[in-house]
């Protein structure tokens, strides 16, 4: 199987967005993107604050629309997309959400087979086995029957990416999944999603913070900055102390473990 | 710690609502309602034998050829006067509960009740226009007493005043093709405060019709009869129906909107539809029973607390639930003595109590209200 | 829900005004003639009525009765001393909660009456039990136009009887007496009636027409009197005053308007059931010192308002309380 002629499975082509603000110009986030997902590929997503890597996780999702310019799922664009049809290709990890109470963890993840619903009080054999997966998938399955309010901040992590996976999605979009865990549970989780990767053949978009985790984890990087991507490639390129330097205005100094591995370490006067 | 799943140790993954306690719930509450049913046709302020009201229902209902032994009075007391009430009450208050369950989720606001986006002051403001119209225009007067879908003036107008006032709101509060829930609050709120000064004005004028406007304000279903069911019964079914069709995304809201999106909801076409098939029902109801408070707003909250969250059961559920919990309040109005009080007063009587002392269990079990 | 609960405070409190001022203390007796023992008409009255009989009632209403009424609900205290007065109160089926003020034949004869309504609407189930074959109700939404309109629509015979002046107080009793078959008891109340009416104009007539306030109540405020065109205003007029009138609609008038108004006469409707209510208590309201009548120790409180808001038999009564308050040397 070849990977370079696959068709990409997300592309952005020009893409430009601004929110709309009262009485004034829009808020200008995007100012042309262009990128391609192939399909299988495990991206990292990186950049300063404000620099628009929400907006085009949502606007991959379909939660808005671009200004000029093409987002594409499946090589059509997002606007045609049926919603239904759209949400078994696209599945979103949100940077929060209220998991409602007085459901169990079980009952949240089969929320996540809604596009795939067939009847309508019930589910379907397909629908348990799916749910039951994607629990064991994400390491939940003894969180079954606890309550939201039951579960700590790594668990509940854990019961997201279950119910984007019983979505059974051929992308996951993640925006900062590390946000609120500690550095176990951080490396436990993008250890799981690459796990994911390879067993699904699920293509991954995360939004990280932590620019050696996103080394650790994504085979390719993308760093926008002001709307634009400023580079694009494996960690080894893009991570560079120059790059990290315009960007993020930060001065960082390369450091190289005892097996081999490149870290950058923040230069601190 | 973690429990290892052992091959062939096989645990029962449950995903959804067990068949078993779908019927227990549902077969719970229908068995509550029948009983509450036969007591709100048995008692009344008039006594009327069990054997001549089981006779009367049976000739007249199921057309039984029974031989004609009773006195003319019971016969129009329990299917003129009490059967139609006992009725109405059943599908008002179902179509209270439904509405506010679908109204708490929609807004995830526990004080949402049915009337919280103008509902309530929208159908008050049309039915003491009704009411003084005639007063104040002599001319009016003479349309008065007529009926269109067997409602009178009063009722078509506030029916048509509770729907009208909604898609008001809805209009206002909508803004680049959304509509977020806190504006749609506020909205409500702020419509609903200008309506309810002009109903005030309306009274202050009313003279004479100012005690038939605090009585429609109260709720009562002294005026229940079979044309007026007619009408309402259709638009609550319908609804039901409707709603109920749509319990998944209605859970799926309470993931929020932006979640909801991504899982395939068409949010802000989903809001609007719940909300007018929510009002629909909420002005059908209100057209023939004057604002009845509390039932819209205890029912679902009971119910969430005692089977959970899943719109799945809780529609239906809290259809059942408020039936007869109004039905049992208007007994209890009905049997004051000297023409009864308004059931409005029976609901918020007995139903503020109950509410604070959910409330403190609530908060013992930690299982949160609202959605 | 505040709002409501302050709705239903409020409707609780205007109850409690309606109750109380249906209820005076000590009961009067009966100044109209005696009730006749039956309904038969006496010979030389008017005609007897031949049922079926088609009457129109005070809302316009063409109401057919079928034979001579045996079993009788009245839903309002005016309608009940009617019958009462007729004769016919042994046919009383049905009655209003309230059995207060009234003449102590008629509340000894409506004792074991049941109750078809108090405050709010009527008990229908009550009604129908009581196997009625006439309904008297009263009018303008003091018996509810949807309690009308089903009573009438199980097939009852239901006459509403709203009168707004002494002559439609007439007329009524007259409508009464033929509905019943009782036309001369009715033609003998009434004849006595314009005799006592013509009386009090006599007697007034010549004399100054004071400026009169009429008090009905005062209720966070608010003064409510005679409004403009209204039953209270006429008969004021008739017992030789000059009404300060109310609005038309809510029979309110501001404090400002009734000082540049100037009242000679205050009558104290509300004294009847307000013992604060007082001659002493008004001269110590503020602003209303200054008033002739006040100066001139010329307010009178009416021990038996209901002589006046009950329009029935006894409503010439309240006329002849009403003159001797404003024309006092009339009647020395």
């Amino acid at each position: 199987m070849t990977v370079a002629v696959a068709a990409p499975i997300a592309a952005f082509r020009g893409v430009r967005f601004g929110y709309p603000r009262h009485g004034r110009e829009p808020l200008e986030v995007l100012r042309g993107i262009d990128l391609e997902l192939r399909a299988g590929e495990l991206l990292a997503l990186l950049g300063p604050n404000g620099s628009g890597k929400t907006t085009l996780l949502r606007l991959l999702s379909g939660a808005l629309r671009p200004e000029a310019g093409a987002v594409e799922v499946a090589s059509r664009p997002v606007g045609e997309w049926p919603r239904l049809a759209l949400a078994r290709q696209v599945a979103v990890l949100p940077q929060h959400l209220e998991l409602p109470e007085g459901f169990r963890v079980a009952e949240l993840v089969a929320m996540g087979r809604a596009p795939h619903a067939r009847r309508l009080f019930g589910s379907t054999a397909e629908d348990e086995r799916a749910v039951e997966r994607a629990l064991q998938d994400a390491d939940a399955l003894d969180l079954a029957d606890r309550y939201p309010h039951e579960l700590s901040g790594g668990e509940r992590q854990r019961v997201l990416v279950a119910m984007a996976l019983a979505q059974e999605p051929r992308l996951l979009l993640l925006d900062e999944p590390t946000l609120h865990l500690d550095l176990a549970h951080q490396v436990a989780l993008l250890q799981r999603l690459r796990q994911l990767h390879a067993q699904r053949k699920l293509t991954v978009l995360a939004v990280l913070h932590d620019l050696n985790l996103a080394a650790a984890f994504a085979p390719r990087v993308v760093l926008l900055d002001d709307g634009r991507v400023a580079a694009d490639g494996p960690p080894g390129e893009v991570l560079t102390p120059e790059t990290i330097q315009r960007v993020f205005g930060v001065a960082t100094e390369p450091v190289v473990t005892q097996d081999g591995r490149r870290h950058l370490a923040l230069a601190v006067d | 710690m973690r429990t290892a799943v052992a091959a062939g140790e096989a645990r029962p993954l449950r995903i959804g609502l067990s068949i078993t306690r779908s019927v227990a719930v549902l077969g719970g509450t229908a068995l509550m309602l029948a009983v509450i049913l036969v007591l709100g046709v048995g008692l009344g302020s008039t006594q009327v034998s069990v054997g001549d009201t089981a006779a009367i229902l049976a000739h007249r209902l199921l057309a039984l050829p029974t031989p004609q032994t009773w006195p003319a009075t019971a016969e129009t007391i329990i299917f003129d006067i009490r059967l139609p009430r006992v009725l109405t009450a059943m599908l008002v208050g179902g179509g209270l509960a439904m509405a506010g369950t679908v109204f708490q989720a929609l807004l995830r606001n526990p004080l949402a009740d049915p009337y919280v986006i103008g509902t309530a002051a929208g159908a008050s403001l049309g039915a003491a226009l009704g009411i003084v119209a005639p007063l104040l225009v002599p001319a009016l007067a003479i349309g008065a007493g007529s009926e269109l879908l067997g409602l009178g003036v009063v009722q078509l107008l506030a029916f048509a005043g509770g729907l009208g006032t909604v898609l008001l709101v809805y209009a206002v509060a909508r803004s680049a093709g959304r509509v977020q829930v806190i504006t749609l609050l506020l909205t409500g709120y702020a419509v609903s405060s200008v309506l309810a000064a002009m109903v005030a004005l309306l009274m202050f004028m009313s003279g004479r019709a100012l005690g038939a406007i605090f009585g429609w304000l109260m709720g009562s279903l002294a005026n229940a009869s079979w044309s007026a069911l007619g009408f309402a019964t259709p638009l609550l079914l319908v609804s039901f129906v409707l709603l109920l069709a749509r319990w998944r995304r209605i859970n799926l809201l309470l993931l929020g909107d932006a979640q909801a999106a991504s899982l395939g909801v068409d949010v802000e076409r989903e809001k609007l539809v719940l909300t007018m098939l929510a009002t629909l029902a909420t002005s059908a109801a209100v057209a023939v029973s004057g604002t009845i408070g509390f039932v819209g707003l205890v029912v679902p909250h009971l119910l969430r607390l005692l089977i959970g969250p899943d719109h799945r059961l809780l529609l239906p559920a809290s259809l059942l639930t408020g039936a007869g919990l109004l039905v049992l309040a208007d007994l209890g109005a009905r049997l004051v003595p000297g023409g009864g009080i308004p059931v409005g007063v029976v609901t918020a009587l007995v139903g503020a109590p109950f509410f604070l002392w959910l409330l403190r269990r609530s908060r013992l079990t930690r299982v949160d209200l609202g959605a | 829900m505040g709002s409501r609960l302050r709705v239903l405070f409020l409707f609780l409190v205007l109850a409690a005004l309606v109750a109380a001022c249906a209820a005076p203390g000590a009961s009067v007796a009966p100044s109209a003639p005696p009730p006749s023992p039956s309904l038969a008409a006496s010979p030389g009255a008017p005609a007897e009525t031949t049922y079926p009989v088609t009457l129109t009632d005070d809302a316009g209403r063409s109401v057919t009765i079928d034979h001579a009424p045996q079993r009788i609900v009245s839903l309002a205290p005016s309608n009940t001393e009617i019958i009462c007065a007729l004769g016919a109160c042994g046919h009383l089926v049905g009655v209003p909660d309230y059995r207060v003020g009234y003449p102590r034949d008629v509340l000894r004869a409506i004792k074991n009456v049941p109750a078809v309504v108090s405050y709010g609407p009527v008990d229908r189930e009550a009604i129908v039990a009581a196997e009625p074959d006439l309904i008297l109700a009263a009018g303008n939404e003091l018996t509810s136009s949807d309690d009308i309109k089903a009573l009438a629509d199980l097939g009852y015979p239901v006459l509403a009887l709203y009168p707004e002046s002494l002559d439609e107080v007439s007329a009524d009793i007259e409508l009464v007496g033929t509905a019943l078959n009782a036309g001369s008891e009715a033609a003998a109340i009434t004849a006595d009636m314009a005799r006592r009416v013509a009386a009090v104009e006599d007697a007034v007539t010549g004399s100054d027409r004071p400026r009169t306030f009429y008090e009905v109540s005062i209720f966070e405020g608010t003064i409510y009197t005679a409004g403009k065109d209204s039953f209270l205003a006429s008969l004021v007029d008739t017992a030789g005053g000059d009404p300060i009138l109310g609005d038309a609609r809510t029979t309110a008038i501001s404090l400002e308007d009734l000082v540049s108004a100037d009242p000679q006469v205050i009558v104290l409707g509300d004294a009847a059931y307000d013992e604060s209510i007082t001659a002493r208590a008004v001269a110590k309201r503020q602003g209303w010192d200054g008033m002739t009548a006040v100066q001139e120790g010329r307010v009178v409180p009416l021990p038996e308002d209901i002589l006046i808001t009950r329009p029935g038999p006894r409503i010439v009564d309240g006329l002849e309380a009403l003159a001797r308050a404003i024309h006092p040397e009339a009647f020395e």
